[in-house]
């Protein structure tokens, strides 16, 4: 029962308070609790997120896996971060209670918090993700090959959005004139055409289809006939 | 926070792959290349330093130590994660490690202080919470019955942080299905509302579009408007179709068949597009490092 | 007997080039950013009929509205969607709107503090906290933030970031709801972000008000449904930045830094150089294929 059929009941009692929120307005203050619920636990699953991480790096550290030394050096940035924000330490003091230390701003750059949030973590996530460009640019030369139909449409249609979203695109074929019966050879006229019409119809079927995938789930948890997360322990 | 995934490492793989007679000499050609370009850089580097020092009173000059210190740390780190292009080295490691560890943290850090101390504590110990750290956090209007609730949420908490025990896993199962139960609730309705009724509602359009305008005249004047009827046609062709290419109940033969062949077209037109975009947010993102390192690492203008 | 083909031993420029390290591309790429940032490369903007739209959205919301701005990215979205924000902020202040910050994601909170000292300190130094503009900072809860903001906002913030309670706030002080704001504008660089506020917000109250985005290339196709239905503007990618940002310096120019709305646009030159190396090396790899199978061929 503690391991099965209350975990269910908690499951479909609370999809179903959300649902009956948001026919009832009798309810929407029921809806409203669970939700600051639902939120408070999002801000624990960091918790348990950073608890995953020490975990894992110290059991890499005692027992001297390959790498342990980079273990080590998360962790001493992970509690040097900790400690900085946890603890306030070096916030600048609150204006109106400047007594009160936990009151204090701990995330301007001129606090140790904010001071590693500026020039560490700010540069390494957007460096993280600029990488990617090189390894597009990688693929697009490995993997894009013009082998059938549809890898051609694929390919003139990202030529022309690549071309089009630049100003070679407007110079290319700024000679057509706007109200021409050619002007739909116009890059960024065929720009218009692809997104507006083309890609938002296929954008759309898709949305549908993950909708309709969605309410099928979701039924499915809430009514008890989906029981797969009950093994995620 | 769903991004696209970071760089894999099967390039590497594959051309470790590669038979080391052919790849040997080339190799020592882009050590070459590569010392070459860091030696450079370094050097602008120290010109830049000597030429901000011997001016004295300039913007470089003037900045406080703690941002000078900054910029030169963010710069490394932006160089230290670069050199995973070459390959995978100590410097790349130490940074990703440094990554893992501060993110993980200031997540942590402000889950705790933005939601945790004011929707939790705040209402468990709300004079406690209002004392050392949040005086102006309002009081509860019912403060015994948002107590009571507020334990419902630090129960299911400590139950989530079970999963980090060694034992006991069916406890973290009771916050996992609350969290799970919640998702299913507010989508279930948002996906019916948003997506599905919405984006049907988007595609039954009429299918021949006329345009008004007004002659030298001031008449109103409608005509049938080509273009906008190409696209109503487009469009509702193209959410038909694709939907048909995702409905596997029948088998792809005959109309049917065609018609799934005509939605993988739209597909492919609507990835070539994506793919086009994706690669200007890259080059973008790639943009903003370079133009940092250039104009407030190395003073370039 | 058979004898081997004279260039089997001895591939082609093409069929080389099949087999390129990986780096020389790296460093094209690279040289194809750097150049362009380096010899300051800028080109005209044209504005599309996006960026208008999301223009004309906050054009048409009545002056000294209450909007809200979501700042659901972090920095590595910034490159896209900072420019957006920063235009975006100065636009809603020229235009005398009162304007509520918030952040989906832990570092939108710090996006968000960026814009105010850039933007709304530099070019609007008269407005004032709690008044004129209000940050409510990052709450937990992704998706359940927006659907317990549809029905009440005070249940999800009690206090502005500096610890204020909202009730001493005189521009939030009543605020009940989304349905209290003229015009939401979420930045967005994923989950949660545009596609959460259309669904939760905008669903809860279709006629209350505005919905506009501005989304990074990598996310724009699943807003694109969207628009203009549900979103009423959308400004994609930095294209969308650079269009924005023309418009709304035509009408609200600045005398000082003007750079600061106007990174969307410097971000545009290299676009054109990388654009042009990434059809190439499309080009020149689907060239080698075609070398490498008719050599197959007449083997």
């Amino acid at each position: 029962m503690m391991q099965r059929t209350i975990p269910i009941a908690i499951l479909s009692l609370s999809g179903v308070i959300l649902i009956l929120a948001y026919f009832s307005p009798l309810t929407t203050s029921w809806g409203e609790t669970v939700l600051n619920w639902f939120n408070v636990l999002a801000a624990v699953a960091f918790v348990l997120g950073a608890g995953n991480i020490l975990r894992v790096n110290l059991e890499k550290i005692s027992s001297q896996r390959p790498g342990w030394a980079y273990a080590a050096i998360t962790l001493v940035s992970f509690f040097a971060m900790l400690a900085f924000g946890l603890f306030k330490l070096g916030a600048v003091p609150n204006a109106k209670y400047p007594d009160i230390h936990f009151a204090g701003d701990y995330e301007t750059t001129a606090s140790p918090y904010g001071w590693m949030y500026e020039y560490v973590l700010s540069p390494l996530t957007a460096t993280m993700f600029a990488l990617l460009a090189f390894y597009v640019a990688s693929a697009a030369f490995r993997a894009f090959r013009a082998k059938n139909t549809e890898s051609i449409l694929l390919l003139g249609t990202a030529f022309i959005i690549l071309i089009a979203q630049t100003a070679a695109g407007m110079f290319l074929t700024a000679w057509i004139p706007d109200d021409s019966a050619f002007a739909f050879l116009r890059f960024d006229s065929m720009r218009a055409a692809i997104t507006q019409h083309i890609q938002t119809a296929g954008m759309r079927a898709i949305t549908i289809g993950i909708a309709l995938g969605v309410v099928a789930t979701s039924l499915r948890l809430i009514l008890g006939i989906d029981k797969n997360y009950l093994s995620s322990r | 926070m769903n991004q696209t995934n970071r760089p894999d490492r099967s390039d590497r793989r594959d051309e470790s792959n590669q038979d080391p007679a052919s790849t040997r000499t080339p190799v020592k050609s882009y050590r070459l290349l590569w010392i070459s370009l860091a030696v450079l850089g370094f050097s602008l580097v120290a010109l830049r330093t000597a030429a901000a020092q011997g001016e004295g009173a300039s913007p470089e000059a003037a900045r406080d130590l703690w941002t000078t210190l900054g910029i030169w740390c963010a710069a490394f780190m932006t160089l230290g994660i670069f050199s995973f292009l070459y390959k995978d080295n100590p410097f790349y490691k130490v940074c990703e490690s440094i990554l893992i560890g501060v993110s993980a943290a200031y997540w942590m850090v402000n889950g705790f202080w933005s939601t945790l101390v004011p929707n939790l504590f705040g209402k468990l110990a709300p004079g406690f919470v209002q004392s050392v750290a949040m005086p102006d956090l309002p009081t509860p209007d019912s403060p015994t019955l948002e107590m009571s609730l507020a334990f419902v949420p630090l129960i299911l908490g400590f139950m989530l942080l079970w999963r980090l025990a060694p034992k006991g896993g069916w406890i973290a199962v009771w916050p996992v299905a609350f969290i799970i139960g919640t998702t299913a609730g507010m989508r279930l309705v948002a996906s019916i509302e948003a997506d599905l009724m919405s984006q049907a509602a988007a595609t039954m359009k009429p299918l021949v579009m006329f345009s008004d305008s007004v002659d030298e005249a001031g008449n109103a004047v409608r005509a049938f408007d080509f273009w906008a009827t190409m696209g109503s046609i487009v469009g509702v062709v193209g959410v038909l179709s694709v939907l048909t290419y995702f409905f596997f109940s029948v088998e792809h033969k005959g109309v049917v068949g065609k018609t799934a062949r005509l939605g993988i077209w739209f597909l492919m037109i609507t990835f070539g597009s994506a793919f086009g975009l994706t690669v200007m947010g890259r080059v973008t993102l790639l943009s903003q490092r370079f133009e940092f390192l250039f104009q407030d690492w190395l003073g370039i203008r | 007997m058979t004898t081997p083909q004279r260039g089997s031993s001895n591939p082609g420029l093409l069929e080389r080039l099949g087999s390129l390290d990986r780096r020389w591309i790296f460093l094209s790429m690279g040289l194809s950013i750097a150049l362009p940032i380096l010899l300051q490369l800028r080109f005209p903007e044209v504005p599309g009929p996006m960026a208008r739209a999301t223009f004309d959205a906050i054009e048409a919301v009545p002056e000294g509205s209450r909007v809200l701005i979501s700042f659901d990215y972090d920095p590595a979205s910034a490159a896209e969607l900072q420019p957006m924000a920063n235009a975006m902020v100065h636009h809603c202040a020229s235009k005398g709107h009162r304007i509520v910050f918030m952040a989906l994601w832990p570092l939108g909170k710090q996006m968000a503090d960026q814009t105010i000292d850039q933007v709304l300190l530099n070019f609007h130094p008269d407005l004032e906290y709690g008044t004129d503009y209000v940050q409510l900072g990052y709450q937990a809860g992704n998706e359940g933030v927006v659907k317990l903001m549809a029905t009440n906002i005070p249940e999800q913030y009690k206090t502005d970031t500096s610890g204020t309670k909202l009730a001493d706030l005189p521009l939030v002080g009543d605020l009940r709801n989304t349905s209290d704001f003229k015009l939401v504008a979420s930045l967005s660089a994923g989950n949660p972000g545009a596609k959460e506020w259309v669904q939760y917000a905008d669903s809860a109250d279709k006629e209350a008000f505005t919905l506009v985005s501005g989304s990074t290339g990598v996310q724009v196709s699943q807003l694109l449904p969207y628009y203009p239905a549900q979103l009423e503007g959308m400004l994609v990618a930095v294209k969308g930045a650079a269009e924005y940002e023309m418009l709304v310096e035509e009408k609200y120019p600045v005398s000082k830094d003007a750079e600061r709305i106007g990174q969307g646009r410097v971000r545009m030159g290299p676009q054109l150089v990388a654009h042009m190396l990434m059809i190439g090396l499309i080009v020149l790899g689907n060239l080698a294929m075609i070398s490498g199978r008719a050599r197959g061929g007449a083997q």
